[in-house]
């Protein structure tokens, strides 16, 4: 059974509130447990409003989310329990830090679960150890660090709560390359640890293709594709008709391929093409 | 060429409590009038703080930032400086003002005391000249952040300046936005001879540049044509910039013992650069 | 409810009363309230009814905006008509039960009361239709103007920028406090159950944050602002000068009119 299921979601703008959300139409898809799904689609296409369906944040206008065969809503008083097993990490989650330690603010999130001291003083050693904050940070004001290590901060806040499903908002936005590595990292080494489900909105193509086992494209509010990374990236002339792009060095490889390189259509990733091209240049086999 | 700008020997403290911080430590440079230039490097590298001694709205601790040959610090034309050399931030929110655009634009000129036709005037050319004409009188919130940034450049350009200094003006924007706001700039320097400061740390968005300086730890640690500075890999790296996939690809192959440099980054051009290693390495 | 502050209840359209200029409609709002209040009989009160529902059509609003913000008070009006029908005692009994009686007077004085409210309600919601919060703003400092004579010099100036800056930031704020507040949800936040007191401490961790943005933009928004050579308003033009023109000076002669017509009714009627 897949842990994540999106029944005919639909979620309709409703003019009367002054928070405009994207409107999401009829999406349906379903991820399997310990995948890595990217979700891209450019600003407006409704990403952002899909995400927040999935921990109950928003309620959907028409369809159903079902998390391990089981729809969220069906007891609404327990929606509380489903954002800790779907942890949804917003864009720029740095500026939502308010404690006055860093340990007591990735604290908050358990202690909501209700969970003892002994057991969120154990996660959130767990938890630092795999994403790299030194324990000497805990007793910082969160405040003191640098933009990057508030960033990871943050993350480790929603971490902390052990969700199987974690979903990340543009997680590196604004960040220089180091952050970035660092943010990726973690994300990565959380997923590994504990098998969990990582849903990413990136704008970052390759980024992606260095992560995502699967792509969800959205446009205009609609589901466009979902299938895995190398089928989405394959699909390049469609991808460019709604605003999309490959990963730049998948655009430099289909330019020499129509020069005459023989060259396969899934490369996406710099190793890759190096790999590739090396061995042309040494008159090598191209199958390597 | 003259100079527009001249940063003598500038030393920046920052104090924090009682700590003190030395930002920029015995730091010099020119602008020439009517140039492109780019200015690279990690957040903390210094160079927010450049931007803001380059039109008086920070004081140098020593040393002097001169704008048309006169000193920042001197009280009298502080206001003047400050017309003359333009200052975009990173967040298009928080430097808008007023809740309608054309309202939002005519804000510097109306400081400045012009007569209210004449700011008609100043407005209307610097909505045309960013492209944002036809939603002057939208309200900022509703439109797009790239939509925002490019008010925010036209309430600078209202005003008639000579130099536009732009700190990180992309870094909050998505790719739509983030070209458009390039895009923008370029225009900005070739058809109506404003001189350009560009901080960022994305390194192509240099790439039109007529001169690159890479900054790290408040040094200039290079200052060249963007062909130079693309080709020394190794020192962008090095102090943390970001490196477009054109760039590292071209930059791996050459480690790989491709005889290519690595001093282009448009997708085409790339895509020749190695289409023509491959062949003659194959004659 | 704070559906878009920044053009309020405005409904776009390019009226009689659109054009007017805000500081004639301020003025003209509040000379109309004093006439409704001067008015002490049916035909006073008639005479302004008239007025109003006259200019209510020269302003092209859709009388359902109108009557939108009727139902809005309507309780208040059914309130006011109870209470008035069963306390004024004048005139011939009606109907007469348990130590509660109606009489023509009260009818006659739950009308008049109910169409004062609501003649109040439909002229204000006619400044807020044809005037936008930054019209207004402008409106009141030119108005206010004339304190500066009396020392005042820069809290005029002062409060229209705060006006201005807070019809700016209000949107930008609201938007900002939902995402705060769903992002600590993610984190497992309760915002709407528990007692008064564990409510309370549930806002903490949306104030801390939003307090902390609030000031970084507060700072930010002041460095843009001096880099754009502002200076306290000392020597500051304004692009869009308020200007009076004749439809401006014929409105306020209709207006005085109409009170000198209520006036006069109140005094030979």
């Amino acid at each position: 059974m897949s842990i994540l299921e999106v029944k005919n979601l639909t979620h309709t703008y409703d003019g009367n509130t002054p928070f405009m959300h994207d409107a999401v139409k009829n999406v349906s898809f379903s991820i399997e447990k310990g995948e890595v799904v990217g979700i891209i689609g450019h600003t407006g296409s409704g990403k952002s409003t899909l995400v927040q369906h999935l921990n109950g944040l928003l309620k959907a206008s028409a369809g159903d989310v079902l998390l391990d065969g089981v729809n969220i809503w069906d007891n609404p008083k327990n929606i509380r329990s489903i954002r800790s097993r779907v942890g949804l990490v917003f864009q720029y989650p740095e500026y939502q830090l308010f404690e006055d330690s860093v340990y007591k603010d990735i604290a908050f999130g358990p202690k909501n679960m209700g969970l003892s001291e002994d057991e969120i003083s154990a996660r959130i050693k767990e938890i630092c150890e795999l994403v790299g904050i030194k324990q000497e940070y805990l007793e910082k004001s969160p405040f003191d660090l640098s933009g990057g290590e508030k960033r990871r901060v943050a993350i480790a806040g929603v971490m902390a709560m052990k969700p199987e499903i974690i979903i990340f908002d543009e997680p590196v936005a604004g960040l220089d390359p180091k952050g970035r590595n660092d943010v990726i990292k973690m994300i990565s080494d959380y997923s590994k640890k504990y098998g969990s489900t990582v849903l990413i909105i990136s704008h970052n193509m390759e980024d992606m293709a260095l992560i995502a086992d699967k792509l969800l494209v959205m446009n205009k509010g609609e589901l466009a594709l979902f299938d895995t990374t190398e089928n989405v990236f394959k699909q390049y002339e469609f991808l460019k008709s709604i605003g999309l792009n490959v990963p730049i060095v998948t655009q430099v490889m289909l330019i020499l391929k129509e020069m005459g390189v023989n060259l396969p259509d899934n490369i996406f990733t710099v190793d890759r093409a190096v790999e590739h091209l090396l061995n042309i240049s040494n008159g090598g086999n191209c199958d390597a | 060429m003259d100079n527009i700008i001249e940063v003598k020997n500038v030393t920046f403290e920052y104090e924090d409590g009682s700590q003190k911080d030395i930002v920029l430590n015995n730091f010099s440079l020119d602008i020439k009038r009517g140039d492109f230039t780019v200015v690279l490097g990690h957040n903390g590298s210094g160079k927010s703080t450049l931007a803001k001694l380059l039109n008086g709205l920070y004081k140098p601790t020593s040393g002097q930032v001169l704008v048309d040959g006169i000193s920042t610090t001197d009280e009298v034309t502080e206001i003047e400086i400050k017309r003359r050399v333009g200052l975009v931030f990173q967040n298009p929110d928080n430097q808008l003002v007023a809740s309608i655009v054309e309202e939002d634009v005519a804000f510097g000129p109306e400081n400045l005391g012009h007569s209210s036709d004449l700011i008609r005037q100043e407005v209307d050319e610097a909505l045309k000249a960013v492209d944002m004409y036809e939603f002057r009188n939208s309200t900022p919130h509703r439109l797009s952040g790239g939509q925002k940034q490019r008010v925010a450049i036209a309430g600078i350009i209202a005003m008639k300046p000579d130099c536009i200094v732009l700190d990180e003006p992309t870094a909050m924007l998505d790719p739509k936005g983030r070209a458009e706001i390039i895009s923008t700039i370029k225009k900005l320097n070739r058809e109506y001879g404003i001189t350009i400061v560009l901080i960022t740390h994305f390194m192509e968005e240099a790439v039109d540049a007529d001169r690159v300086i890479v900054m790290d730890n408040g040094n200039i640690v290079a200052d060249s044509t963007p062909k130079n500075i693309f080709n020394n890999i190794d020192l962008l790296k090095q102090v943390g910039l970001d490196v477009p996939q054109t760039t590292e690809l071209l930059f791996r192959l050459k480690q790989g013992g491709m005889n290519i440099t690595t001093d282009v980054i448009s997708i085409e051009e790339s895509a020749k650069k190695i289409y023509n290693a491959i062949h003659l390495e194959e004659i | 409810m704070l559906k878009d502050i920044t053009f309020g209840q405005y409904f776009e359209s390019n009226s009689f009363v659109h054009k007017l200029d805000p500081r004639s409609k301020l003025l003209l709002l509040i000379l109309i309230i004093v006439s409704i209040f001067v008015a002490q009989n049916a035909f006073a009160l008639s005479v302004v009814a008239i007025f109003i529902i006259l200019s209510v059509f020269l302003s092209k609003i859709p009388i359902k905006m109108y009557l939108k913000n009727i139902k809005a008070i309507l309780p208040i009006i059914i309130f006011t008509m109870i209470i008035n029908l069963f306390y004024n005692a004048s005139g011939t009994i009606l109907i007469s039960f348990w130590k509660l009686t109606i009489t023509t007077g009260s009818i006659y004085r739950a009308l008049y009361m109910s169409a004062r409210i609501l003649l109040l309600i439909i002229s204000s919601a006619e400044l807020t239709y044809t005037t936008t919060p930054n019209e207004l703003t402008d409106a009141i400092e030119k108005l206010l103007a004339p304190l500066r004579f009396v020392g005042l010099k820069n809290a005029v100036h002062t409060l229209a920028m705060m006006m201005t800056i807070a019809l700016r930031f209000i949107p930008t704020l609201i938007e900002e406090t939902q995402k705060i507040m769903n992002a600590q949800k993610a984190r497992g936040a309760d915002l709407e159950n528990g007692k008064l007191i564990e409510r309370i401490k549930a806002l903490v961790p949306i104030l801390i944050p939003l307090l902390i943005s609030s000031v970084r933009r507060a700072y930010e928004l002041a460095e843009a602002m001096e880099c754009r050579c502002y200076n306290g308003g000392e020597g500051r033009v304004r692009m869009k000068q308020l200007k009076y023109s004749i439809s401006d000076y014929i409105s306020f002669v209709v207006v005085l009119v109409v009170m000198a017509v209520v006036i006069l009714i109140n005094i030979f009627l």
